[in-house]
């Protein structure tokens, strides 16, 4: 079998796949799969054949998990989903990350209220991760506007860091059993104390296996106006740690605006780096024209990628798991925007295209060749 | 003493397929017990891991809903149907 990009598109309306032969002329699209509820995160999962999953926010009946095992043609419920102990006093209200784990059916979940969960059945069955669910800072966790998520879950051998919103960033050396946070240099603009031990409301955290100290942070920036208590409070939004997340500094300087949601590193370059700038007050495009800029040294400055990007009246979002890219020799980056249309860059979004312009509004892409 | 529980056709495959259970109950309460002990998959889709009936699952005893009675402990007798439906929500 050829290989093929597939895409895994999580939206309010459920999950779709869109399939192309590597050349990615043109993708066939399949769905929308599940209830019709909202889809905040999705995986797929290249160990061995091919799985897709996808989480299905049902508002009616609770959490579930969805898994295809033929490439989106058909989805099916995983026998559970993550649940809370019953005398916890916590229910899910959301699933935000699945990511695969070391063995051949090892998942890990984030959720909100942000927890951890695993399972090692391939989804069929879970259990709470206690090291960060009932960690002691947990209680103090407070939501931002999208909720208390645990949205990143990046793994590193025995190194795993997670990221909350609002929690800030947190870190394992365990594989998983302990951790601490881990937000020096991390701002909160809203908080009086702008420095926190934790509560920050991280917004993504990206690394690359050829960097594992490296790490990039796309965090709730857009305080450099700010004119109320405690005064200005520039440089918060997108940040670089170079000793596995234990401090962090700025790389926001060339940028339009710090805040933004995702944060996506080239596949075989750790030093360059994607991110969608937004107005801090609408969340919405600068000016109205939208653009991916890329830094190709580590955030040392940036460039703006608007080529094939609509040039004036465009308000879209693009949610924190909305831009992704694949791992092609010249990779593609993807977005999906909460207006509902998805974007293909292509040469490493050098020239833009617009793959499905109707979608429901899109929460999360995925891309894998497989 | 019986009381039957209608279920929605989205959720019948979490109790093998059927569209009414039969239970020899005599509350709403003791209804979502038994359900939980012989179609937890079912009972996760009603209730959170607190106990508490999910925000858009409406259940009514005949034609009133619980909260307009006694809530879970809305007493049942013989011949009462116990209906699940989704609220009306989305958008």
């Amino acid at each position: 079998m050829p290989e093929r990009v597939i895409l895994s598109i999580g939206t309010k309306k459920g999950v779709f796949v869109a399939e192309a032969p590597k050349t990615r002329g043109a993708f066939a699209l399949r769905g929308p799969f599940g209830p019709g509820v909202g889809v905040y995160s999705t995986l797929i999962d290249t160990r061995g054949k091919p799985r897709i999953y996808a989480s299905s926010c049902n508002a009616f009946f609770g959490m579930k998990v969805m898994l295809s095992t033929d490439l989106g043609k058909t989805f099916k419920e995983t026998k559970s989903a993550p649940a809370f102990p019953k005398d916890d006093g916590r229910a899910l209200i959301n699933i935000w990350s699945l990511e695969a784990g070391d063995g051949k059916q090892d998942l890990w979940c984030g959720v909100e209220p942000a927890s951890l969960f695993r399972s090692d059945d391939g989804g069929d069955s879970w259990e709470m991760v206690p090291g960060i669910s009932n960690h002691e800072h947990s209680r103090k966790w407070q939501p931002g506007a999208g909720g208390l998520c645990m949205h990143t879950i990046l793994r590193d051998g025995k190194r795993v860091h997670l990221g909350i919103s609002t929690g800030g960033h947190y870190v394992s050396e365990d594989g998983g059993k302990t951790f601490k946070a881990s937000n020096k240099g991390v701002g909160a603009g809203f908080n009086p104390d702008p420095y926190p031990e934790f509560g920050q409301c991280v917004h993504k955290i990206a690394g690359h296996k050829d960097a594992p100290g490296r790490l990039y942070m796309q965090n709730h920036g857009g305080w450099g106006g700010w004119d109320g208590p405690g005064g200005r409070r520039p440089d918060i939004g997108v940040l670089r740690s170079d000793d596995y997340g234990r401090s962090w500094r700025s790389i926001a300087k060339g940028l339009p605006s710090d805040f933004g949601f995702p944060m996506v590193v080239h596949p075989q370059d750790p030093d360059t780096i994607y991110v969608v700038p937004l107005e801090p007050p609408t969340r919405t495009c600068p000016g109205g024209v939208p653009a991916v800029w890329r830094s190709e040294n580590g955030g040392g400055s940036w460039g703006r990628l608007t080529r094939g990007l609509p040039k004036k009246q465009s308000f879209f979002t693009v949610l924190r798991d909305g831009m992704d890219v694949d791992e092609l020799k010249s990779p593609a980056l993807y977005f999906g925007t909460t207006t509902g249309q998805l974007w293909i860059g292509r040469d490493g979004g050098e020239k833009w295209d617009c793959l499905f312009d109707s979608l429901p509004p899109i929460h999360c892409v995925k891309v894998a060749v497989v | 003493m019986t009381v039957t529980v209608l279920v929605p056709g989205v959720l019948r495959t979490s109790c093998g397929g059927a569209s009414e259970l039969s239970l020899p109950v005599a509350s709403v309460r003791a209804a979502l017990e038994q359900i939980e002990k012989d179609y937890p998959a079912l009972y996760r889709n009603i209730c959170d891991e607190t106990g508490k009936v999910r925000r858009h699952v409406n259940l009514f005893v005949n034609t009133s809903h619980i909260r307009d009675r006694d809530g879970l402990d809305t007493a049942l007798t013989s011949g009462d149907v116990v209906s699940i439906i989704p609220a009306v929500s989305g958008g």
